[in-house]
């Protein structure tokens, strides 16, 4: 009781031995206070507050009788009775609707659990360009045959093999940042967007524009700046690129469904159609390899493709099974 | 000897403590469990309280005990799917006031086509059921009741439920929904308004 602290109006309220003064019933908690609010004055408002509430309104209280009470209790239990006798009845055909019941409830939870642990996945055959809405609200355009998964929970952070481009929307209130990760380095991301490419054994990423941060498996931080491009590969342990592209259409093109080249000899050019297509790329002469090439193709129809090389350059393609075969006009 | 003595108080008043403590949760899990006689308890401890609330509401005593009788056969049918309560009045008080308006609405449309919805119920005191106190002692209860008629409906259904029904300040402000310091200010408002009305009306007297 007197160990007690007294600080906010409650303290008085609930307590026994200041109702006790209040209504000046117990000796010793009558002394108590009295001593205590004359060593207290910065408390007498709020004694007084406490007091005007214990006292309050006095009620005559008229409750209803025992025997009434009893006797509703009768009629109450009387008709709990009733009533089981009746389901008793009912129960036997109950039980096994409930129990499909509840066992539909238990595996629909589950099912929303397991979704929310989900990993999901998106898959793009060649000749396919995907775009992706994350559930952050960041787009993701997913190049030909590539793979993007993330889990429900942490939208946040994608896998990537294959090629993809990101756009990712910043979080200005929750700073939170995007990774992506492939089997090279993951990329450190606050808001910006950025080209990653994990074909060929490597990861290239490209920054179009922003921030970001390149953390390599070998613990190297690297940090880049618009129109970075740079590769690197975990097994080599070493950057293959470190480069500045001003013409950032040669490495994102492919987003928008097509590829340009630019004065590119047309074996490096193939190499490319061989990436989003998939098709084995058969040169019958060297001529032809070196053939220059510049201008723009689609990714997404081989026909046009190769419409488009065989128009822009002097050689003849013929596609058989899957392979491409190249030669001379 | 002394000792043991001391040590034998100390076990019993802590399981004074325990039990005050667990009561309410106790009685309300056996409930749940299917327990009769749990509930029998239950509705010996509520009943008179939850009778005179419906009366102050309905005003009617017939409808009063209709529908408890039908309020406590529902909390008993419906136990398996009530939540965990550790104190049992705010649930009871405020289910049951829900409980009895909707049969009041139902019935009132019978003879209105519309009645009013109302948050607050609209509580009035008769001049037989205050006491004098010191403060009132001289002052007449008709006027007392007159006086606490005035109060808007808020701080009359605090009065009451602080008052006649006994509840801690907490127990209000989970029934009417406002938070506990709003359910301290509102019954001081009150008392503090009515003093102030009673000595003006004891100057003029």
């Amino acid at each position: 009781m007197i160990k007690r602290k007294y600080t906010k109006i409650n303290d008085f309220l609930e307590d026994a031995s200041f109702k006790n003064w209040v209504v000046q019933n117990n000796g010793t908690d009558i002394s108590f206070w009295e001593f205590w609010i004359l060593n207290n004055p910065d408390k007498k408002e709020l004694v007084n507050k406490a007091k005007d509430l214990v006292l309050g309104v006095s009620f005559d209280k008229n409750f209803v009788s025992k025997e009434k009470v009893a006797f509703e209790w009768k009629k109450l239990e009387t008709k709990i009775q009733v009533k089981k006798i009746k389901q008793q009845r009912k129960v036997r055909f109950l039980k096994p609707l409930s129990i499909a019941a509840s066992i539909l409830l238990l595996i629909s939870l589950g099912f929303y659990v397991a979704n929310f642990y989900t990993k999901v996945t998106h898959k793009t055959n060649y000749g396919e360009i995907l775009n992706i809405k994350l559930l952050d609200g960041s787009d993701v355009t997913l190049n030909s045959n590539s793979r993007l998964s993330y889990y429900k929970n942490e939208s946040r952070k994608v896998w990537l093999s294959g090629e993809a481009f990101f756009q990712v929307d910043k979080k200005v209130e929750t700073n939170a940042k995007f990774w992506v990760l492939t089997n090279d380095l993951s990329v450190e991301v606050y808001g910006t967007s950025f080209n990653v490419n994990t074909k060929k054994k490597k990861t290239a990423v490209f920054l179009e524009e922003g921030k970001v941060w390149l953390k390599l498996k070998n613990g190297v931080d690297k940090k880049m700046i618009p129109g970075n491009y740079v590769s690197y590969s975990a097994k080599k342990n070493e950057i293959l690129e470190d480069i500045t592209i001003f013409n950032p259409t040669l490495k994102t093109s492919w987003k928008d469904g097509s590829l340009f080249f630019d004065n590119l000899s047309l074996e490096k050019a193939m190499e490319k159609i061989e990436e989003s297509y998939g098709y084995a790329i058969v040169f019958k002469d060297e001529t032809s390899k070196k053939t220059v090439i510049t201008g723009a193709v689609p990714i997404t129809n081989i026909d046009i493709c190769i419409q488009a090389i065989e128009k822009s350059v002097d050689v003849k393609i013929i596609k058989k099974d899957s392979s491409l075969i190249i030669s001379k006009k | 000897m002394i000792r043991l003595f001391l040590l034998l108080l100390k076990n019993i008043l802590s399981l004074i403590y325990y039990m005050e403590k667990l009561t309410d949760k106790f009685i309300w899990k056996s409930l749940k469990e299917g327990d009769l006689n749990a509930f029998s308890v239950l509705f010996e401890t509520y009943y008179p309280k939850l009778h005179s609330y419906g009366l102050k509401i309905s005003k009617d005593a017939d409808v009063t005990e209709d529908t408890l009788q039908d309020f406590f056969l529902y909390v008993y049918e419906h136990r398996e799917n009530l939540s965990d309560l550790d104190v049992i009045a705010p649930y009871l008080f405020t289910s049951y006031k829900r409980f009895l308006l909707r049969v009041m609405k139902k019935n009132e449309k019978l003879i209105y086509t519309d009645a009013p919805d109302e948050t607050f119920v609209d509580l009035k005191f008769t001049a037989e059921e205050l006491l004098t106190n010191q403060e009132t002692e001289s002052f007449k209860n008709r006027n007392l009741s007159t006086l606490l008629n005035k109060l808007p409906k808020r701080q009359r259904e605090a009065i009451y439920l602080k008052y006649y029904s006994d509840l801690k300040a907490t127990e209000i402000s989970e029934i009417m929904g406002i938070n506990y310091q709003s359910v301290v200010n509102t019954l001081h408002k009150a008392i503090k308004s009515l003093k102030e009305e009673i000595a003006i009306l004891k100057l003029f007297n």
